[in-house]
């Protein structure tokens, strides 16, 4: 009976959707039909009978490819495990220049509504994408459509046929039953395979895709590291070269005064001494800042269990010993960690933290680092804050970073970076 | 004292040779890189060895590794290593084999060369020597002790100090307390970590020990 049950519901989702997967597939076909009704219903010896039929021809179909493939992606998503990524262009933003004028991307406009309307045309007009639906919209119809037809029109024919007294109509009736039934829990089916064999974007565009990316990326890169070395030099500058140049002067200042006040020249030189001693600290923290010694020496693992040793937090860390990975990822993951130890001391208060370092275990090919503190939560990502620049830093390397950090905690970081070389 | 000097770049060996000659010692084999630092600590046995972490051929901790080694093969072989960095996973490896002999230091240590040779002399004799910077970090991090929760505020700055090898005497004196002050502050921290040997001497590396190693 529970079988039953959940046949006749089979029956009834799968008919819905295929009459749903029908009637998207079918309503360019349904503009063609509707034009050719059009130009006979016009009449066939008016020479410009067909004008009015081919400009809604054309314009139906352009307009219609688009939310056609986009509802075929939504069905495909909703109804199976397929998530087909649409890949349509997108718009650069549309900035306000210094004389007044809004640029975006293409022209120049006198307000931002008129620029943003002339960048969507012109994106719409120019996406490769375009030919793609059209390619889909022509061929949805024969394929996915005619399936997903059989069931409605073995129903109508049910309908239609059953009520009609002579006995080849019932019989018609009842074939159209059996093959409506049989047919509605797979009909609506077909639909994914080919949405996803026509609808995935092109190589051309992934890869335009791919090398938009690549350039923000090499953007924010650049601007990363010439804040670094800004930074390094200002350092430098401040510290240690100050520093240098004053125990010179101490010195020589000392060698002077050797003769007339050995005493004084005594003190100069123990100020000389404790000043080289700040100095090297100073380069020390320095280096530390850029690439920490015992990364260089032993690599993440090791690097990180001292930052535990260091961190004033408990800290347990668990990792597979045997990793080791380019120096670049291993800096960045360091960096990462040490910076979501020091968020947590800092914000949000946590006592304890638990680090683990390992190879994703599907697909292998992934290497994960999970930070966990007690803490309070609540850790948000500004533009300019350090969890910003921990995702820039990862995404240098197509690094993801996911942020669970609830308030009232406690806050769980996952980084994650794909790594061929494990 | 018959001393090894590892170090890779020529100024520093050159001067820590003629500093430790100036003040009497022999140095008796100077190394380059790691594989020559275990050869020499090996052959030449020494009283102690004065050994820089970073050395070539990789540049990384070839220097530690082989005075690790050499530790291995000689137990208590003394051994201070000097260093452009301290770090508490280094100085945790080399106290784990528990028979002292150790000392960790930054190379700026050279600057006050008494206490340098002071802390070379207390590493020679089975004595443990480290860094302020090391003990400094621990005592950041010491809530994370159980063990040294019990110690009181006193008796952890007395520890602290006997970590970096200071005798009770010169503990006594940083702390503007008598020396008998000193040893009842160290028999009652002996107490309360439960360390109950006789010889003295091994009872302060077996004290500096649970200070580092409990985690």
């Amino acid at each position: 009976m529970r079988q039953l049950g959940s046949w006749l519901a089979r029956v009834g989702v799968g008919f819905v959707r295929a009459c749903v997967v029908t009637v998207v597939s079918l309503l360019v076909p349904a503009v063609w039909a509707a034009a050719v009704a059009l130009g006979i219903w016009w009449g066939a010896g008016n020479p410009w009978s067909w004008v009015a039929p081919f400009v809604l021809v054309c314009v139906g179909t352009l307009a219609l490819s688009r939310p056609v493939c986009r509802m075929v992606r939504f069905l495909v998503a909703r109804w199976t495990t397929s998530v087909i990524p649409a890949g349509y262009r997108q718009a650069p933003p549309v900035t306000q220049l210094s004389t007044g004028y809004w640029w975006n991307g293409f022209s120049y406009e006198r307000t931002s509504r008129d620029a943003l309307l002339d960048q969507r045309w012109r994106v719409r007009w120019i996406d490769p994408a375009n030919w793609r639906d059209l390619r889909f919209t022509a061929v949805a119809p024969l394929t996915a459509g005619v399936v997903a037809s059989l069931p409605p029109v073995g129903a109508a024919a049910a309908v239609l046929g059953l009520s009609q007294p002579a006995p080849f109509a019932r019989l018609v009736g009842a074939v159209g039953l059996v093959v409506a039934f049989t047919t509605a829990p797979y009909a609506w089916r077909f639909v994914e395979p080919v949405a996803v064999r026509f609808l995935r974007p092109t190589p051309a565009m992934a890869l335009a895709d791919r090398v938009d990316e690549l350039t923000a990326q090499r953007a924010d890169a650049t601007v990363a590291q010439a804040a670094e070395i800004r930074r390094i030099e200002r350092d430098l500058h401040d510290g240690a070269q100050a520093r240098l140049v004053s125990l010179g002067l101490s010195l020589a200042t000392a060698e002077k005064l050797m003769e007339t006040n050995p005493a004084q020249a005594k003190a100069l030189m123990r100020e000389a001494r404790a000043g080289a001693t700040a100095s090297l600290t100073e380069l020390r923290d320095l280096v530390r800042g850029i690439n920490p010694p015992v990364l260089n020496d032993r690599g993440l693992v090791d690097a990180v269990r001292a930052l535990a040793l260091d961190s004033p937090l408990e800290t347990d860390v668990s990792a597979d010993l045997r990793l080791r990975l380019d120096p670049p990822i291993e800096s960045a993951l360091y960096f990462g960690v040490a910076e979501l130890l020091t968020n947590a001391v800092k914000h949000a208060q946590a006592t304890r933290a638990r680090i683990s370092i390992a190879r994703d275990t599907t697909t292998t090919t992934t290497i994960v680092v999970d930070v966990e503190d007690d803490g309070r939560g609540g850790a948000g990502e500004r533009a300019d804050g350090g969890l910003a620049g921990l995702r820039r830093r990862l995404t240098a390397f197509d690094g993801t970073v996911e942020i669970t950090s609830p308030a009232g905690g406690p806050t769980r970081v996952r980084m994650m970076v794909p790594c061929e070389s494990l | 004292m018959r001393i090894v000097v590892a170090e890779d770049l020529y100024l520093l060996r050159d001067g820590m040779v003629r500093l430790l000659e100036a003040y009497g010692h022999e140095v008796v084999a100077t190394a380059t890189t790691g594989a020559e630092t275990l050869q020499a600590l090996l052959r030449h046995r020494p009283d102690v060895a004065v050994v820089d972490v970073r050395m070539p051929p990789t540049q990384s901790d070839e220097g530690l590794r082989a005075a690790l080694a050499a530790r291995r093969e000689l137990p208590g072989l003394p051994v201070l290593i000097l260093s452009q960095y301290v770090e508490q996973l280094y100085a945790r490896e080399l106290l784990a084999d528990g028979s002292g002999g150790i000392g960790y230091f930054l190379k700026d240590s050279v600057f006050d060369a008494d206490q340098f040779i002071d802390a070379l002399e207390r590493v020679a004799a089975g004595g443990t020597a480290m860094d302020p910077a090391v003990i400094a970090k621990l005592l950041s991090s010491g809530s994370s002790n159980r063990r040294l929760e019990r110690l009181t505020e006193r008796e952890r700055s007395v520890l602290g100090l006997m970590a970096e090898g200071l005798s009770n005497h010169a503990i006594g004196q940083r702390l503007f307390l008598s020396d008998s002050a000193i040893s009842k502050y160290t028999t009652s921290l002996f107490g309360k970590l439960g360390i109950t040997d006789d010889d003295n001497n091994n009872r302060r590396v077996l004290a500096v020990l649970a200070y580092l190693n409990n985690p």
